[in-house]
């Protein structure tokens, strides 16, 4: 057999070159999204910027507002207002999440008079101490979640909720 | 607690801790010329009272808004309102209202009147704190109610 391509392979070739091209363009954008939760990135990069620079933080815990912008559900696009309480611990900043674990009120750092150290549910006279730890006696039954945080420029950011670490 | 179907499921569980129903009344002004106001504080009673139902959750009802225009009987409308919810499981019944027209009438429940704050225009952070203030001077109003 020479070694020169014939008009035949040559067009043969040119078809299989050609037809396997087309048939990857269409398959791969299936395969994409077929495989697209495993591409999808950790959401661990996800910190959202608060106002609280990082210095200022005390170990009294301090109120700190923050807004997500641009969250959607569904079609309904919103900015979600969100409170954080937060402290220092030795070197490290710690964030607490204001929602009672009972039935959901919004709970304040030294809201009580009569516990100053303490988060206090005015709802139903719910307690948490300082590192969210829910005072025995008290309605709720578990302790404050806390909020993944992140100094970044100086500032305070913050991630997810997760359950409490510190108890 | 908001008046819809998965709150009032979790209401009926914890009846022992929610308590309390929070009933906004809202005027409806026909007239052209009054519109505007009238929009503007239901706008600003309608955020308030979102707002009181993400502080206290867990203890307060919202119920929808009631509606009236300006030549219904408040007086009669009131009354027949609170004879019905003195029949709900609320313990403690307050309604909420920027009309100060409830102030002067003789009701049963307990009418927290607000005077309407134009917060359409306003930054978030400005109208976060105002409706924080205006829920600071309904707060001992609450706690007052639910101390007896």
């Amino acid at each position: 057999m020479s070694s020169k391509v014939s008009r035949r392979q040559f067009l043969n070739y040119t078809l299989m070159g050609v037809g396997g091209f087309m048939v990857s363009a269409a398959a791969m954008p299936m395969i994409r999204f077929a495989i697209d939760p495993v591409l999808a990135s950790a959401d661990g990069g996800d910190y959202i910027p608060t106002e609280q620079k990082a210095d200022d933080v005390t170990e009294t815990p301090v109120r700190v507002d923050y807004t997500i912008k641009d969250r959607k559900d569904a079609w309904y696009k919103s900015d979600v207002s969100n409170t954080a309480w937060v402290y220092r611990d030795g070197d490290k900043i710690i964030a607490l999440s204001p929602v009672c674990k009972h039935l959901g009120c919004t709970v304040n750092w030294a809201g009580d008079d009569t516990h100053p150290n303490q988060y206090f549910c005015p709802c139903h006279a719910g307690r948490y101490e300082k590192n969210g730890k829910n005072v025995a006696g008290t309605p709720p039954l578990g302790p404050l979640d806390q909020y993944e945080v992140e100094v970044i420029d100086g500032y305070v950011h913050l991630g997810k909720t997760m359950p409490n670490t510190l108890v | 607690m908001n008046w819809n179907a998965s709150d009032m499921n979790l209401f009926l569980q914890q009846k022992e801790y929610i308590d309390t129903l929070v009933v906004p009344l809202i005027k409806v002004e026909t007239v052209e010329e009054r519109m505007k106001a009238s929009a503007s504080s239901t706008d600003f009673l309608m955020n308030l009272v979102d707002y009181i139902e993400l502080q206290f959750k867990g203890r307060i009802m919202v119920a929808p808004p009631f509606a009236y225009t300006p030549s219904m009987d408040i007086q009669q409308f009131g009354g027949m309102l609170s004879t019905d919810l003195t029949k709900s499981p609320f313990k403690h019944v307050f309604y909420v209202t920027t009309d100060s027209a409830w102030t002067s009438i003789d009701i049963q429940e307990k009418v927290l009147w607000l005077p309407s704050i134009p917060i359409e225009n306003m930054d978030d952070r400005l109208k976060q704190s105002i409706l924080e203030d205006q829920l600071k001077q309904l707060l001992p109003r609450f706690t007052e109610e639910w101390i007896k």
